[in-house]
């Protein structure tokens, strides 16, 4: 006997299943500062200590984490302490190997790692001022006079003009 | 506090608002939710087409399409901020930022909210890197004590 369409069921049914779909994965990169403790070697080692439901992969950075996000945020936690002020991590948005952004499928550099080369380079520095951290003054910014602006005006256009009689 | 940082992709900004219990909005997890999304092809160089809608929001329809695709990644996260990091100058190539005229958008943006904001400099030598950490730190040390 077939079972009647029931478009209220279905419809529940359909909202069950989204829920299931709903993605509670993350990926975390953990990169180690040029003046970390520990070798990008040992942390994966490290990481595979703890024993826990996730997916290691080694990079050139450090390595990168991917499992469900609470378990992934309890690992980071757990790294962090093994060097606090060498061992950095952010987000990621495609998981490891994912052939649309990896580096071995592409043949290239992925998106992305350019500016982490760049970043890369500053944490050192940025290690060494959470290590001894310095109270600042922070400025704020104010907007200028109407006065103020009109005299940015004339000098800019003074310039402009002197250079343009050159 | 949800801390909107921008470049929204940088690790520097990610990590230091992290460290101090804050939430960044980075681009990342918005990204992640495209990848994971059935209904795209080849994400993120696709989109539905409920994007332009949202884009519109805030770009005029005479603005480029790919600023406003790309607005339509950035606004809601704009909305969602409690607070905001802006480091101007990063370097060009900065991962998926590298549009100029949506990069000045979404620090428009920021700035109309009217919510606190830091504008810095990337930097580029030790000095300025402490200085930045240290002016971050500060900041988000500051928001703790007015929110308690």
């Amino acid at each position: 006997m077939s079972e009647k369409y029931d478009p209220k069921q279905n419809e529940a049914a359909d909202k069950s299943n989204e829920n299931k779909a709903e993605d509670n994965t993350s990926t975390r990169m953990i990169i180690l500062s040029p003046t970390a403790n520990i070798s990008q070697t040992e942390l994966v080692q490290r990481l595979h200590m703890l024993e826990m439901p996730v997916t290691i992969k080694s990079t050139c950075y450090g390595a990168m984490v991917h499992g469900e996000k609470e378990v992934v945020e309890e690992v980071i936690e757990k790294a962090r302490q093994w060097d606090t002020y060498n061992i950095f991590t952010k987000d990621r948005g495609f998981p490891p190997g994912d052939p649309r952004r990896c580096r071995g499928h592409r043949g290239a550099a992925r998106e992305g790692y350019h500016q982490l080369e760049k970043e890369f380079d500053l944490l050192c520095h940025v290690g060494e001022a959470l290590k001894k951290p310095q109270k600042v003054k922070i400025d704020k910014v104010e907007k200028i006079t109407v006065d103020d602006f009109k005299k940015i005006v004339k000098h800019k256009a003074s310039k402009i003009k002197d250079e343009g009689e050159k | 506090m949800k801390i909107a940082i921008f470049p929204p992709n940088s690790l520097i900004l990610a990590d230091l608002v992290e460290r101090r219990g804050h939430e960044p909005l980075v681009i990342m997890k918005e990204i992640r939710k495209k990848v994971k999304d059935a209904e795209i092809d080849s994400p993120p160089m696709n989109i539905t087409e409920e994007d332009p809608i949202k884009g519109l929001k805030y770009a005029a329809i005479e603005v480029p399409s790919g600023v406003r695709g790309r607005m339509s990644i950035f606004g809601p996260m704009i909305d969602e901020a409690d607070a905001a990091i802006i480091m101007d100058d990063a370097p060009f190539g900065f991962g998926c930022i590298g549009c100029a005229r949506t990069n000045e958008l979404s620090v428009f943006y920021l700035r109309k909210r009217g919510i606190p904001t830091l504008e810095l400099t990337y930097p580029t030598t030790r000095e300025e890197t402490l200085e930045l950490v240290n002016k971050i730190n500060t900041f988000l040390d500051q928001l703790e004590d007015e929110n308690g």
